[in-house]
């Protein structure tokens, strides 16, 4: 199993509870949604995976180690975030970016092969790749922000609501892009407002309602059997005509 | 009793306080001359510290150009004391328009008072700038002024005497006087943080966007804060100069706001308290270096001038390091408890625990 | 006349923008105000007082050596424990650095202002273009623009240089990314000295003294220049510095005598002004596109 969150319990400050034991977990290859409204606990819980926010109670593990663990460190691990701000360097350029997100790889070879590949994926990084980041339309700088986060070779890729704000096409153009890496085999966190999509495109789903509570998980057909689900998403996975 | 309980609870913290700063006055009044020299600064320096957390403490925003305030404050009080004979002998190039000012005088009382008044009105042209800023800018933007206001006073030779010292000021501050007003000063500060206003700039101190947003206006108190502040830290500059006869421009500098920030930041600068302790045991600390400095204390081997400011800057570090908020945290100095409740929430805020003190309130009772 | 002029205005900015940088480089990447900035310098400065029999390029090396040791002990002793701390702390901590290095330098090596000797190379002047340009002119715009050249090169080129300037900017997603604070934060203090020590010889030719309190002036023009400039970028901190250094240059030509002692005052003024009215700096232009 890469990602184990069993019974997470965080909050903030000394009241407020974003997540009330979550448990859920993430394969070798997998790709898995986490599906929410605003405030359900979901960036709450992938930045608690990437150790911004301490856990109070439960654990998470990636590979079966502890990330609250003092000596874990998610680059060592390979955990690559994408977080909902994108996180893009604004006072560097496209090229700059990307040069980061490879910063820690010894294997020059693999890191130059990796990032041809990643340029070919995202035409428009190559020819703006000497521009300053802030330049890029929000669109370029997704893909300049997951081409950056692949660029770790990741072996755990957390995406948070990679497509918020973006146009339809763009959006259409990223879960291209997040089917795509799933048949390369990747395994993948995808964090989604827009529940249709998301159960398209994943293996498995989960449905979080504040404070970060799973109301139900599953594929689409098994998530169409849960009454709470289909009533929290206003829709029944079912009806969109979803086969897997 | 029953009955007496909930107002000896809203006065203890400043009874206490002033019965520590009276402890001060009567080891000045009963040792030699020395030590009732310490101790009258010490207590000057309760004023100021008590001016200054007015603002900081309630705010949560440190000054760093409260000395200003404290320079207008012993300005003022050198222009309306000194006799005027002597000040026509001091400012012969006085500008046109301010010529009367060699003309004015004033009795001690009103000149303290005017004083303040002078320095609350630095107060209230800078407020709006105190408003709109937190955090860092606060810090800067306050330097700022506090750089302003000696480089006016510096250069602007025929009006200040520049760097000359200011002297001939009559000495009026006894210990008692000083005592009298940091009495007034520490029921100011207590009024005003158990105020409408002040519990208002509070709730903005542990989170300042919800307090915006649940309709406190922290600018305007903010603001209102400030200018209170500075009052009383121009109380303090004419104590100051008061007692010391002659000043220098450089004693309003950074030396003696690194001076008060050690006091706060030691004491705990959220917490009135916190600031009044620390006033009074840095100035203890300080006339211990000083002798140790002197080989007072070593038996005449001097140690070399300016480890006293080393070691200040050392305690500082220290307590920086280890306890951030200071010896009080957020606590008042209180005898009698309210109930567990809410200490144990005063506690946690204290530990940097719970921001959100009503309803942990809410929901343990 | 003009070509003078230029020459001398140049180059005080360019040595405003070197100030500059030092301070908004830890500012930007660790949230530090560095009020101890100036010690930084007057470590510096005191290797060129204590090597002024030997040859100028031996003084500047020793004093690159002084302030970069200064620089570094201060991370190691005060910063580092306080890593994790809010900027208010760390400005009063560094206030406290600041008091702490200047009176251990009052108590051992500098009890009172130690004159310089100047070089005599640099008390020349020189024709250039049918200007009388003086070679301490010369020598600050030289040897500022150098400096200011090479931190561009390392900023922009070295890995190091992009992972500080991530850092500077967003120093917990860089973390995320791996970039190492145990590997940025010191060399961004080595770096500070070694900026501060290139400053401190310009500053020692041009003062021809040396003293303990010599560095309040140079940090508060970095504090300035790095706040006009706007703190989160480098290049807009250095633009900032710059421009100040000019426009001291051209208010000190042009001001009435009376005036330029209310110089301070003005700066002062301005600067709250646009920490008020434009917090971001007013340089500072680039914002992240939201879509």
């Amino acid at each position: 199993m890469v990602l184990r969150i069993d019974s997470a319990y965080i909050q903030y400050g000394a009241s407020v509870m974003a997540v009330q034991g979550c448990s859920l977990h993430v394969a070798e290859g997998e790709l898995v949604s986490l599906i929410g409204q605003n405030g359900a606990g979901k960036s709450t819980l992938v930045k608690a995976v990437m150790g911004q926010v301490p856990l109070h109670g439960g654990t998470i593990t990636v590979d079966d180690r502890s990330v609250s663990d003092r000596s874990f460190s998610t680059v060592r691990n390979r955990i690559s975030h994408v977080p909902e701000d994108r996180g893009i360097f604004a006072s560097l350029t496209v090229g700059e970016n990307l040069r980061l997100g490879g910063i820690t790889r010894k294997d020059k070879a693999g890191l130059a092969a990796d990032l041809e590949r990643e340029l070919e994926r995202f035409p428009v990084l190559r020819k703006y790749w000497s521009r300053g980041a802030s330049l890029l339309s929000g669109g370029e700088q997704q893909q300049l922000a997951i081409a950056r986060a692949l660029l770790l070779n990741p072996r755990l890729l957390l995406l948070d609501e990679p497509t918020l704000g973006l146009a339809p096409i763009i959006v259409d153009l990223i879960f291209d892009v997040v089917a795509q890496l799933r048949q390369e085999g990747m395994t993948i966190l995808l964090v989604e407002q827009n529940a249709v999509r998301s159960l398209e495109v994943s293996d498995r789903s989960y449905v979080l309602q504040a404070p970060g509570k799973v109301l139900g998980s599953g594929t689409a057909a098994e998530l169409a059997d849960l009454p709470a689900v289909v009533e929290y998403l206003g829709f029944s996975p079912a009806e969109m005509g979803v086969t897997r | 009793m029953k009955l007496l309980r909930p107002a000896i609870h809203a006065v203890q913290t400043p009874v206490l306080l002033i019965g520590l700063v009276l402890l001060a006055v009567l080891a000045g009044v009963s040792g030699d001359v020395t030590i009732a020299r310490v101790a009258t600064l010490a207590v000057v320096s309760v004023v100021f510290v008590a001016g200054l957390s007015i603002f900081s403490a309630n705010s949560g925003v440190m000054s760093f150009g409260h000395v200003a305030f404290m320079a207008v404050g012993a300005y003022t009080t050198a222009y309306l004391t000194i006799p005027v004979n002597l000040k026509a002998a001091l400012f012969t190039n006085l500008p046109g328009w301010l010529s009367w000012l060699v003309d004015v005088h004033a009795g001690f009382p009103v000149a303290l008072v005017v004083s303040g008044l002078a320095a609350g009105v630095l107060g209230v042209l800078t407020s709006p700038i105190v408003a709109r800023l937190s955090g860092l800018q606060s810090g800067i933007a306050t330097l700022a002024l506090l750089l302003i206001v000696y480089n006016v006073l510096n250069s602007w030779t025929d009006v200040t005497r520049g760097s000359s010292s200011m002297i001939g000021i009559p000495r009026n501050t006894t210990v008692w006087l000083a005592f009298v007003v940091a009495a007034v000063s520490i029921a100011l500060a207590w009024g005003y943080r158990s105020s409408r206003s002040g519990l208002q700039l509070q709730a903005s101190r542990e989170d300042y966007w919800a307090a915006q947003a649940s309709g406190i206006a922290v600018g305007r108190h903010r603001a209102l804060s400030w200018m209170l502040s500075a009052f009383v830290c121009g109380l303090a500059g004419s104590l100051y100069a008061g007692y010391l006869t002659s000043f220098n421009v450089n004693g309003f500098f950074l030396s003696a706001t690194f001076a008060f920030i050690v006091m706060v930041v030691v004491g705990g600068y959220l917490s009135l308290s916190g600031a009044v302790i620390g006033a009074l045991a840095v100035s203890a600390l300080q006339e211990v270096l000083r002798r140790l400095q002197d080989g007072q204390l070593t038996g005449g081997s001097a140690l070399p001038a300016g480890i006293a400011d080393l070691v200040l800057a050392a305690v500082l570090l220290l307590v920086l390091i280890k306890a951030p908020l200071g010896l009080m945290g957020v606590r008042e100095l209180r005898l009698l408890r309210r109930g567990r409740v809410q200490d144990d929430a005063l506690d946690q805020v204290a530990d940097g625990v719970a921001p959100d003190r009503t309803a942990k309130v809410g929901a343990g009772g | 006349m003009i070509l003078e002029f230029l020459i001398s205005a140049v180059g005080l900015g360019a040595l405003y923008a070197l100030l500059t940088i030092g301070v908004a480089l830890l500012f930007g990447v660790l949230g530090l105000m560095n009020f101890a900035y100036g010690e930084i310098i007057m470590a510096g400065a005191f290797a060129m007082y204590l090597f002024r029999d030997q040859p100028w390029l031996v003084a500047l090396l020793m004093a690159i050596v002084f302030a970069v040791a200064v620089a570094v002990v201060s991370e190691v002793l005060a910063f580092h424990p306080l890593r994790d701390a809010d900027p208010v702390t760390l400005m009063i901590a560094s206030f406290a650095v600041s008091l702490a290095i200047q009176s251990l330098a009052r108590m051992t090596v500098l009890p009172r202002t130690r004159g310089v000797p100047p070089e005599d190379f640099l008390s020349h002047r020189v024709d250039l273009l049918g200007a009388d340009v003086s070679v301490l002119d010369l020598l600050t715009l030289a040897l500022c623009g150098a400096m200011l050249i090479a931190v561009a090169w390392m900023m922009g080129r070295t890995s190091l240089g992009i992972q500080l300037r991530a850092a500077a900017e967003d120093f917990e997603m860089a973390s995320s990314l791996g970039v190492r604070a145990n590997l940025v934060i010191p060399s961004a203090f080595v770096i500070v000295g070694v900026l501060a020590a290139i400053g401190s010889a310009v500053l020692v030719a041009r003062q021809g003294a040396v003293s303990a309190d010599m560095g309040l002036q140079p940090m508060l023009i970095g504090v300035v220049g790095a706040v006009l400039g706007g703190m989160s970028s480098l290049k807009g901190a250095a633009l900032g510095g710059f421009l100040l250094g000019a426009a001291t240059a051209l208010l000190e030509s042009l001001l009435p005598t009376d005036l330029i002692a209310f110089r301070d005052a003005f700066l002062f003024s301005a600067l709250i002004a646009v920490l008020v009215v434009r917090p971001q700096g007013l340089l500072s232009g680039a914002k992240v596109r939201v879509s």
